[in-house]
């Protein structure tokens, strides 16, 4: 399961996305804050 | 005892002490070399730091601290002491205490870990190899398939202020004083002038700190550093900035300095006179003509990111190459250099470093400054929580200060924070600590902070780069 910081587990409950399909950047792969900003401005709005 | 190593360590500081432990614990058979002695001739281990830097004037930070706290706080807490008086030799003595505990923890470190000490001046020799000239004279040879240089620093003297350990000091004179100066001048307002001032300060010297720059602690962030000098200025540190030093003489038992400003040449009086300008890295007599290892044009030596110098097996790390002098830096650079000769793919974050100035409150700092910000032309936020608001800083009377943190505007990653206030070097860790992990502002703005502690102060800082503190009137935010 991907680890998260509380920021990117808010934004990811949030918007409904899945966390496996998130690149984590940080340390040991962890997804940040940032990663999940990055990966809403790139992937398409799910209809 | 073999003369041929894995890894000669030059220097036991904390560069070069933690460097060969680490080797030594990845299993690298390890020598480290130390001219330093004590009186009794004994190798003295731990370099500056334990013997006349971090844990020295720590140990008088701290007394001098608990003096003033009875001197001037005890009575609004209603407890009533007689005016209480400072015994300087039995501070001394404690302090001493302390670091012959610690040097001698670190005698038992080696012991356990089987690293070899060995007493004298070490020189790196082509090879490599390290000449060590020992305190009688003596000249042997290390065969080393690896060598490390962690040989440190030493404090900048100045020609018009030339050190006569008497009268006029450096920071290793500044942490012997046998009583009290009356008048106390300090040539340099960075963290040693200012920690050494604030020391004799609180036991009741009339401090002047004259410093060249004319911008207070141009390293820290600007608001932090004027809200510092503002404290440091109601403690009652008088700090002359923009002020040239020209000449000090000692004549009856007194150093007259005189200095210059934008307004003129003056004159000043003090009992004692500490020069704490700066430190350079101790390089000379280190290298043997052919050693391969180059200097730069500041004396540090040369070394890549990973501390390697131009000579292939010769490392460098600590107060002798570039970066800032640290010992948490050093260290770190040690255990790289050792896991790097041990065959592991081991680096270190040199954005996320923390510095402290302990002074009373303490200044922190970890990662870029507002004014750094700006001149890079990165879009930031800022959110400043003020100790005043602190419930925990005002329950023990600590409450001059604030956190300030600064987060990138587009993605909110924490770019930076500095703080002035009580027990900001643990505040500021628990950021660094974020920072390495990549954290958001947000991340750390929904973390739950223990309540009351200080650190609620880092926790609201975080909720104010958003606009969301619970405990201030948030700025109001554009958009």
């Amino acid at each position: 399961e991907a680890v998260m910081g509380p920021a990117a587990r808010q934004l990811v409950e949030e918007h409904k996305l899945d966390a496996t399909k998130i690149e984590g950047t940080g340390k040991g792969g962890r997804i940040t804050k940032e990663d999940v900003l990055k990966h809403l401005k790139e992937a398409p709005k799910p209809s | 005892m073999s003369d041929k190593f894995d890894v000669v360590v030059i220097g036991s500081g904390p560069a070069g002490y933690v460097a060969a432990i680490k080797a030594a614990q990845l299993g690298l058979n390890t020598a480290c070399v130390e001219q330093w002695l004590d009186d009794k001739g004994a190798v003295k281990l731990g370099g500056t730091c334990l013997n006349v830097g971090c844990i020295p004037s720590k140990a008088l930070l701290d007394t001098s601290h608990k003096y003033v706290e009875a001197r001037d706080h005890f009575a609004e807490h209603g407890i009533k002491v007689k005016a209480p008086a400072i015994d300087v030799g039995a501070m001394l003595k404690r302090k001493d205490k302390i670091v012959g505990q610690l040097t001698g923890g670190i005698a038992g470190l080696f012991k356990h870990n089987g690293v070899t000490p060995i007493e004298g001046r070490g020189k790196v020799l082509s090879g490599p190899r390290v000449e060590v000239t020992n305190s009688k004279g003596e000249t042997s040879v290390l065969e080393a398939s690896n060598v490390i240089i962690a040989a440190g620093s030493v404090p900048v003297e100045i020609p018009p202020a030339p050190i006569d350990n008497e009268y006029i000091v450096d920071s290793t004179g500044a942490l012997e004083f046998s009583e009290v100066p009356g008048r106390l001048g300090v040539i340099g307002a960075g963290v040693i002038g200012l920690e050494l001032g604030s020391v004799w300060g609180r036991l009741g010297s009339e401090v002047v700190v004259l410093e060249a720059l004319d911008e207070f602690l141009p390293m820290m962030d600007v608001q932090i550093a004027k809200e510092a000098g503002k404290i440091f200025k109601k403690q009652g540190l008088d700090i002359r900035l923009g002020t040239r030093v020209t000449g000090a003489e000692v004549k009856d038992g007194k150093v007259t300095v005189t200095y210059a400003t934008s307004d003129g040449d003056h004159q000043e009086v003090f009992d004692k006179l500490i020069v704490a300008v700066g430190r350079r890295p101790r390089s000379e007599e280190l290298l043997a003509s052919d050693s391969g290892v180059s200097l730069d044009e500041r004396g540090f030596i040369y070394v890549d990111d990973y501390c390697a110098t131009e000579a292939p097996h010769v490392y460098a790390v600590g107060d002798v190459v570039r970066g800032p002098m640290l010992a948490h830096k050093g260290s770190e650079e040690g255990v790289m250099v050792a896991e790097r000769i041990a065959g592991k793919p081991a680096q270190m974050n040199y954005d996320v470093i923390p510095s402290v100035i302990y002074t009373h409150p303490e200044v922190a700092a970890v990662g870029k400054t507002e004014q750094q910000l700006k001149s890079e032309g990165v879009e930031y936020k800022s959110g400043v929580f003020p100790f005043v608001a602190s419930g925990r800083a005002l329950a023990s009377g600590d409450s001059d200060g604030m956190v300030k943190m600064l987060a990138d505007t587009e993605t909110d990653r924490i770019l930076g924070c500095h703080i002035v206030g009580p027990s900001a070097a643990d505040l500021v860790q628990q950021v660094v600590i974020a920072m390495e992990f990549g954290s958001s502002a947000e991340d750390l703005a929904l973390t739950v902070f223990g309540h009351p502690t200080l650190s609620e102060a880092v926790h609201e800082a975080a909720l104010a780069v958003d606009g969301h503190a619970i405990h201030i009137a948030n700025r109001k935010k554009r958009k």
